[in-house]
């Protein structure tokens, strides 16, 4: 079975707001419930949203609201009990294993907050790794351009072990950036990280959007919000608010915690 | 806390890794499995074969008078009774004369040609005799008085079930005279059938038959004779003095018989049985061991993943303040169910072995007697080893983790992962293709122990294999030189033994050289000696002082033969033929054993042909003038036969068929011709060698049944400890959408480089194993033969193909796992 191509139109019915891009992600009345024992527990209920191409949007929650559950849903990882999922066009909602597989290296690429490198390999080959999975050989760059362009460039032959947490991070995002797909998906990325770490990583981030990628960080941490094009907040698995930081879109060297 | 909480925890870690639990269980149990019922077959031997000679009474002592020497009836029980000292009515239980006698059985059944050298043993039937080396029936019917002077007899067991011959039957001997014979039956003598001419080999292809003593001299011409006297003495009697005193009266009173007096421990069938057990209780120990060692190796795997995998919690126990010996609790708890169910398991594979194996030995040794009792006391030390293995394997990595300070076993995250010295080399070590080409040899380096112990388990059961098909390829391999040397040139030569010595030119000569199926005819003799070391070298005349232990002699049959213009000359491989009457040309195998080659002296003890017709024993110093390489120990060539005695005689004469005629058309000629005492092809010895490898592989086969079961157990608990541990990078591939045909790909080469390290490592050692098992075990239990070490081409095509083989198909096993990871949650595993 194939995907089934969905038409997305340029956005601006979701809560307000409207760039006139193209549609890069589209949840309609989405909910995921797991079974725990005996129970059902919701993780989303009802969830419907919109993301433009090129926005950094910021998945805001405290711990069980749901903002992993999200990112996994719209990165293939996990598919939704209810409603419709569709992603670039492409509707995930019912996709085979394989073909969720398909879509995951040719669609998006994750960063996680324990960076999940492979520690038998270097950080170039960690890199080359993302390459090579999406067989983009040549497309966006040599790896170690793309190592250099995290701030890498000095240690491509070190194993994760060899790296400092910043660093191990900084090679995800260029694993992430390796695979040259358009949407990037971070869980918690600064998570284990220090603040003039975290805020280096992010800026990085920062810097994909602005390269026309999509970016959406998930975080527990309302301070990162700030620098967000976007941010969706969730609760016990719902949105609660939806929309540019309150107090506006500030640089990433404004931020403190 | 209570044992109840502990047990309880410990067994969720069980439940949790039951698959790998129980691999490494069955791992356990083969090994102590194997050791315990491979064991038990020592304590079972040993009782059977001492309830076995027991049973039918064997000789305590014998009178052997010289071969083609014969005495009257009485003879040698009066020399007996003449011995100084000796009591017959207090110290002899009973004493038997009896006739044997060199013949050639034909038990042809209608197409099936059945022709082979054998011997005639007349004892005596009457009195519920023979009382001494007793004979008991199989199938049939025993002999009686009214069957004394009858053409009936018992056909050797070994001899009959071998060549699938009918309980009861005909059977015509050397000179055409026909037997009936009554039934099957087994003698002490006989336990181990050894023929005289080929040592070991003789199982199926020497033909005994037990016959009334009447019965034998009426059909060997020599009526009212006899030329063997056997003895069983009453407990407690003090034997060597006895011994020595019948040596004295047989010196004394019959110096002219070239008597020979021997105790029960020098008959070659019950030294083969006896030493037989001690060198098979080697064999096994070797392979218990190997067996065992495989297990430990994955035991210590399974137990350091284990212990890996509680890191945190082990660090989290011990910030909490808990004692090292409380935190330990847990994983040894675990490692003592895993091993009281490995011990449990092994005590059934146990039974299984021994049911295989026990059914193997009494098809290959059938004895009157088969004691099979479950062996409490092997079984038991199995047992405590399947307990101690695990425990050891669990003990060492909990004391390593319960060392680590607390803060560095709870870290999480980048900061747990931690890499190997020899990531310096994978650095360096250029790998074709992409990051996924590199990734299974870098996982093997990143974790060298893990990659070490898998090795190193599959090599325990490579080695076993390689040692077992190895041990067969040498005994092949020899066998192979044999055809070789003896065949070389004349594939057809046919050997005929006369019944005594004949003059050259004698009617019974002539009336095999006349024959139309015979092309050429050469006369030779052959005879039993010993040779023995000489102290010194170039002609010194002192015997060595381990020339006096039986054991460092070499029994030889001598072969006078024209080797200046004969048909056949035996091939040299050191030195030159004999060319004067004082040089003889040895097996290399027997120089090796003498410690002798060229040029060198030794002292031949042969019998000599007197005037008066008669035999004598004398020792004669020769000169070894070369080596041939026959693996057969005992062939040892004359040029002259004057040291002898015996010019101008013969008993030996090759043929060779007369163009258009078979081997097989010359032996039913020469059969039935007078004198004739077998026919047989040079192919003989070597044919008798490959019966005797058939049979041995049935023992193997067992063994590598269950080497090939625990390969695979091995390899499958390897992999399936490599895919716990690698579950978060599988995860991280699937997110990346990696196919998990590219995930199973990459396991499957992985486990092919760990398959052929091991298998590697698994055939140095193996042949090193093989070259024990030539050079130093079977030397001792099959000196007259020289095996030596080998590996076919196939043997390690074979170990190499099983080797890579399961370590290959294993990570198939995990291909469920795979398909249901649950990417999302072991994502978020944070370590």
């Amino acid at each position: 079975m194939a995907f089934d191509e969905v038409t997305t139109r340029p956005t601006g019915n979701q809560q307000g707001r409207s760039t006139g891009a193209t549609v890069a992600v589209q949840m309609t009345d989405v909910s995921r419930r797991y079974l725990v024992g005996s129970s059902e527990v919701a993780a989303l209920e009802g969830v419907n949203l919109e993301i433009d191409e090129g926005q950094f949007v910021v998945v805001l929650g405290p711990s069980g609201s749901g903002k992993t559950t999200l990112v996994n849903l719209i990165g293939a990882l996990d598919v939704a009990t209810d409603g419709e999922v569709v992603v670039t066009g492409r509707r995930i909602t019912g996709a085979s294993r394989a073909e969720l597989s398909r879509f995951r290296r040719d669609t998006v690429s994750f960063i996680f907050q324990s960076f999940n490198l492979f520690p038998g390999l270097t950080a170039r080959e960690n890199v080359q790794f993302g390459r090579d999975v999406t067989r983009r050989r040549g497309e966006g760059g040599d790896v170690a351009e793309i190592l250099a362009s995290v701030g890498l460039g000095e240690r491509l032959d070190h194993f994760p072990h060899e790296l400092s947490g910043g660093e191990q991070q900084r090679v995800a995002i260029a694993r992430a950036l390796a695979t040259g797909n358009r949407i990037m998906l971070a869980d918690e990325p600064t998570g284990e990280l220090d603040f003039h770490t975290g805020v280096q990583i992010l800026g990085l981030l920062q810097e994909q959007a602005d390269a026309g990628h999509t970016v959406l960080v998930v975080t527990h941490n309302r301070e990162i919000s700030r620098v967000a094009d976007r941010v969706i907040e969730l609760s016990s698995g719902r949105i609660v608010r939806d929309g540019p930081p309150i107090e506006g879109k500030v640089p990433v060297d404004e931020l403190s915690w | 806390m209570r044992l109840s909480f502990w047990l309880r925890w410990s067994g969720r870690d069980l439940r949790k890794r039951w698959p790998q639990v129980v691999a490494i269980a069955l791992v356990i149990a083969v090994g102590t499995g194997v050791f315990a019922g491979l064991g038990s077959t020592t304590q079972w031997r040993r009782e059977s074969n001492d309830a076995s000679y027991a049973a039918l009474g064997m000789h305590d002592i014998k009178l052997s008078v010289s071969e083609g020497s014969t005495a009257a009836a009485g003879r040698l029980r009066r020399l007996v009774d003449q011995a100084d000292g000796l009591d017959g009515r207090v110290d002899v239980r009973a004493m038997e004369e009896r006739l044997i006698a060199p013949t050639q059985v034909d038990a042809s059944i209608d197409d099936e040609a059945i022709l082979a050298p054998g011997r005639l043993v007349g004892v005596p039937v009457s009195e519920g005799g023979p009382r001494v080396d007793g004979i008991e029936v199989r199938e049939g019917r025993a002999l009686g008085p009214s069957d004394d002077g009858q053409p009936v007899g018992l056909l050797e067991v070994h001899f009959a079930d071998g060549r699938k011959l009918a309980p009861t039957g005909a059977l015509k001997i050397a000179g055409g005279a026909s037997l009936d014979y009554v039934g099957t039956a087994l003698s002490p003598e006989y336990f181990y059938v050894i023929d005289p001419r080929g040592g070991l080999l003789g199982a199926m292809d020497f033909a005994v038959v037990f016959a009334p003593l009447a019965t034998v001299q009426r059909l060997t011409g020599w009526a009212g004779r006899v030329n063997d006297l056997v003895i069983g003495l009453r407990p407690g009697v003090d034997r060597e003095r006895l011994v020595a005193a019948i040596e004295d009266a047989a010196a004394e009173g019959a110096p002219d018989l070239g008597i020979t007096v021997s105790v029960t421990e020098d008959d070659r069938s019950w030294q083969v049985l006896h030493d037989d057990i001690a060198g098979d209780q080697q064999f096994w120990n070797v392979f218990a061991g190997l067996i065992l060692a495989g297990a430990a190796f994955a035991a210590f795997n399974l137990a350091g993943r284990m212990v890996e995998a509680q890191r945190r919690e082990i660090g989290v126990g011990m910030a909490l303040g808990a004692t090292p010996a409380t935190i330990a609790r847990r994983p040894l708890l675990v490692g003592l169910e895993i091993a009281v169910l490995g011990a449990v398991l092994g005590v059934v594979v146990g039974l299984l072995v021994d049911l295989a194996i026990g059914s193997v030995f009494e098809d290959l040794l059938p004895l009157p007697v088969w004691k099979t009792p479950f062996q409490v006391g092997v079984f038991v030390r199995g047992a405590a080893l399947g307990v101690a293995l695990p425990m050891v394997a669990t003990a060492w990595p909990v004391w390593r983790a319960v060392r680590i300070p607390p803060v560095e076993a709870i870290r999480t995250g980048h900061l747990a992962v931690r890499g190997s010295r020899l990531e310096a080399l994978a650095r360096r070590l250029p790998v074709p293709g992409g990051s996924l080409s590199r990734l299974p040899l870098r996982n093997i380096l990143r974790a060298p122990r893990r990659t070490l112990l898998t090795a190193l388990g599959i090599a325990s059961a490579i080695t076993t294999l390689v040692a077992t098909f190895g041990l067969v390829d040498s005994f092949v391999g020899t066998l192979t030189v044999a055809d070789r040397t003896t065949l070389a040139g004349t594939p057809n030569r046919v050997m005929v033994e006369l019944d005594r010595f004949h003059a050259v030119d004698s009617p019974e000569v002539r009336a095999i050289r006349d024959l139309s199926v015979v092309g050429h005819a050469e006369t030779g003799v052959k005879l039993g000696g010993t040779l023995a070391p000489l102290s010194s070298k170039g002609g010194g005349a002192e015997r060595s002082q381990a020339a006096g232990d039986r054991r460092s002699e070499v029994n030889v049959l001598l072969e006078v033969r024209d080797l200046d213009h004969g048909e056949w000359v035996p091939p040299v491989s050191k030195g030159r033929l004999p060319r004067s009457s004082d040089e003889i040309l040895l097996a290399a195998e027997a120089g090796r054993d003498l410690g002798v080659g060229p040029g060198d002296t030794v002292l031949l003890r042969h019998p000599v042909a007197t005037t008066a017709g008669s035999t004598r024993i004398e020792e004669t110093i020769m000169r070894v003038a070369g080596l041939h390489p026959s693996p057969f120990r005992f062939e040892a060539f004359l040029a002259r036969p004057d040291v002898l005695g015996l010019t101008g005689s013969a008993n030996a004469i090759q043929v060779r068929p007369a163009p258009g005629r078979t081997v097989a058309d010359v032996q039913r000629a020469i059969f039935g011709l007078p004198g004739v005492a077998s026919v047989q092809p040079a192919s003989a010895m070597a044919d008798a060698l490959e019966t005797a490898i058939d049979q041995s592989v049935g023992i193997f086969r067992v063994i590598q049944y269950f080497m090939l079961f625990l390969a695979v157990l091995i390899a499958f608990n390897s992999t399936s400890i490599a895919a716990d541990e690698r579950s978060r990078d599988h995860a991280t591939m699937l997110a990346f959408g990696l196919p998990v045909r590219s995930l199973l790909r990459l396991a499957v080469v992985e486990g092919l480089m760990v398959g052929l390290l091991g298998t590697a490592i698994g055939l140095i050692v193996g042949r090193l194993v093989v070259e024990w098992f030539a050079v130093t075990l079977v030397a001792n239990t099959l000196p007259e033969v020289g095996i030596t070490a080998q590996l076919a081409t196939g043997t390690m095509t074979s170990a190499v193909a099983l080797g890579v083989a399961a370590v290959a198909i294993a990570p198939l096993f995990t291909l469920r796992r795979l398909l249901r990871v649950d990417v999302p949650s072991t994502l978020r595993v944070m370590e």
